[in-house]
């Protein structure tokens, strides 16, 4: 069976310290795996490693039967766009962009006219529950429905790989919970491969596997 | 998987446009220095351009072959100087003495100081000067009381042809109104404000008219300087004693024209530094602008953004800035051109080559500032980018 993210003897340096060290493991499609690990264990630099956002020391890695090993600049960032999406702690809203063109943003770098992206904006933001503020600016948006609209954006360009870096972090209990869930769900109806980094174990748990990146190292947990 | 990718054209000018609103009062700081030089130059360029325009139709008013001689001595010459019974020297088609003095002339209850000038029949020739109305002096007028009078003068006393005036002591019969020909400053009378009369019946105004000047009019056959040394020659000749110096308007006013086009080229030059600072002003906003849109660098490459379509994005604000500073200091620079040809009382002449070459300079400019900060922004590693509060 192939897999959706795979990775072998990926190392990783920085600094003078070693982040990763020959680090290998593989992801299948429509899992759902949460990364966990201490504070400046490399969970986020895994991730973006994976995201294609880091470039490893040593390692191969395999994106959806795709080698990204040798892969230049730009097919590194078509490879993004059209396999990946990212949901960051921080939101990561363009805050002078209205909610709908925030959503349809990651389309106009497929060359998508503005009509349909934000067709297809529309009826993500319906999904995550958001129609209604598409003309609103993120800033009059609450963390939860900025997290939501940013949800919204990971998926308007239909990924197979979702990375989630702490989606949580900046959130309230309930609100985590509710973003958790709408993650899940997502997951569940779509068969994207989730890939969320957390520090909490409890939303670790909602996941169908954990790993743990510890001492340069990642194992399942 | 590499054929057609990043925004179309529409889209990257649409979020360039949306990235230049957002600057505000920023984008105007940016554009002003553009539009400042961008208006200096064209207004430069046009008033250049109006002054040397200026410059040919006084010397076409001027006449290309003319040449005008002074003449200095103990005592005047009258008469005619023997020219008209004498052949001309080789190179001179025509030839007319010009003597001036300064009259009170009466008509209607009105006196006015005026400018007399007295010639031969020849002056018509020499200084194509055409009538208004009536007819111009024949040599047949020389023992009448016959003057014409020039087209503003005309105006300003009500004269028309057939009235009779009073100059000095004599009444005078008005044969025609010269036309309007505008002021030649190698003369020694501006006609529009002056009466024209035979030389011989100068007499009845000062016993001993002086010829101060000799206008004579080249051949075209001949090369003027060779035509201006003959005319010398043949006039020392004749007048011994006296000092006789030849001045071609055409040298005079190439020189000016020369004198004139260094000085546009000097305004110009000045012009293209204000436009080279408004440049560097466009890149000082622009620097500060990727500095500050890092993060929204970094999530556009996360979300797929190559590094050719974040320089695009920054470029084309760039070009965005110079092009509408371009066009308002086009617009600037045509009204201050303008206002000065009013101001000057020339008729405002467009220098078209000054329109593309201001916008193409301010379009380059911005380029060229635009690229530096636009190329930083697509070197930034997305994680750095990220990772930036």
């Amino acid at each position: 069976m192939n897999s959706s993210i795979s990775l072998h003897g990926f190392t990783r340096l920085l600094g003078g310290q070693t982040i990763l060290h020959d680090v290998s493991f593989s992801i299948f499609p429509g899992e759902s795996c949460a990364i966990t690990g201490p504070s400046g264990s490399g969970k986020s630099t895994l991730l973006n490693l994976i995201g294609l956002l880091d470039q490893p020391c040593r390692g191969r890695l395999v994106l959806d039967g795709c080698d990204m090993t040798h892969a230049t600049a730009n097919q590194r960032a078509i490879t993004r766009n059209r396999l990946l999406g990212f949901v960051f702690q921080s939101f990561n809203l363009l805050p002078r962009l209205s909610i709908l063109d925030n959503v349809a943003l990651p389309l106009s770098y497929r060359g998508i006219g503005l009509a349909s992206a934000r067709r297809a904006a529309t009826l993500q933001l319906e999904k995550v529950g958001l129609a209604h503020c598409a003309r609103n600016r993120p800033a009059d948006l609450s963390g939860g429905q900025r997290q939501r609209v940013a949800i919204a954006r990971a998926l308007v360009t239909g990924p197979r790989i979702l990375l989630a870096d702490e989606p949580t972090g900046n959130l309230d209990c309930e609100t985590a919970q509710e973003i958790i869930g709408l993650l899940c769900r997502l997951n569940h109806e779509q068969g994207m491969t989730l890939l969320m980094v957390t520090h909490d174990p409890a939303m670790a748990q909602r996941m169908q596997r954990r790993m743990q990146v510890r001492d340069g190292g990642v194992f399942d947990a | 998987m590499h054929e057609a990718y990043g925004p179309s054209w529409p889209q990257r000018i649409g979020e360039a446009l949306g990235s230049v609103r957002q600057l505000g009062v920023r984008a105007w700081f940016a554009l002003s220095g553009i539009a400042i030089g961008c208006a200096a130059l064209v207004a430069l360029m046009n008033i250049g351009h109006g002054a040397a325009q200026h410059v040919r139709q006084m010397f076409q008013g001027l006449g290309s072959d003319l040449l005008v001689v002074s003449l200095e001595g103990a005592t005047a010459p009258g008469g005619t100087l023997g020219m008209e019974a004498e052949p001309l020297p080789p190179g001179i088609r025509a030839a007319a003495p010009l003597a001036t003095a300064v009259q009170a002339l009466k008509f209607d209850r009105t006196s006015i100081e005026v400018m007399v000038a007295g010639s031969t029949a020849h002056l018509a020739e020499v200084l194509d000067l055409e009538v208004g109305q009536g007819r111009l002096l024949s040599r047949y007028d020389d023992q009448a009381a016959h003057l014409l009078l020039g087209a503003s003068l005309a105006r300003q006393l009500r004269v028309r042809e057939g009235d009779r005036v009073q100059l000095g002591s004599y009444l005078f019969d008005v044969v025609g109104v010269l036309g309007r020909r505008g002021y030649n400053p190698m003369l020694p009378v501006n006609f529009d404000d002056a009466v024209l009369m035979p030389l011989a019946g100068m007499h009845r105004l000062s016993p001993a008219p002086a010829v101060g000047t000799l206008v004579a009019l080249g051949d075209t056959a001949m090369d003027l300087t060779q035509a201006a040394a003959s005319l010398s020659h043949f006039l020392q000749a004749r007048l011994p004693g006296y000092e006789v110096e030849v001045q071609l308007p055409r040298q005079m006013l190439e020189s000016m024209a020369g004198q004139s086009r260094m000085m546009t080229w000097m305004l110009v030059s000045t012009a293209a530094i204000a436009l080279v600072l408004g440049g560097v002003g466009v890149m000082n906003v622009m620097v500060m602008n990727v500095a500050q849109r890092r993060r929204e660098i970094g999530v556009r490459v996360a979300l797929g953004a190559r590094g050719r379509d974040i320089a695009w994005l920054f470029l084309l604000e760039a070009l965005l800035l110079g092009a509408a500073g371009a066009l308002l200091g086009v617009l600037l620079g045509l009204a201050a051109a303008w206002l000065f040809a009013l101001a000057a009382g020339w008729r405002f002449a467009l220098h078209a080559g000054s329109l593309p070459a201001s916008m193409g300079a301010s379009l380059a400019l911005a380029l060229f500032f635009g690229l530096q900060p636009a190329l930083a922004a697509a070197r930034l590693q997305p994680l750095q980018a990220l990772r930036d509060d």
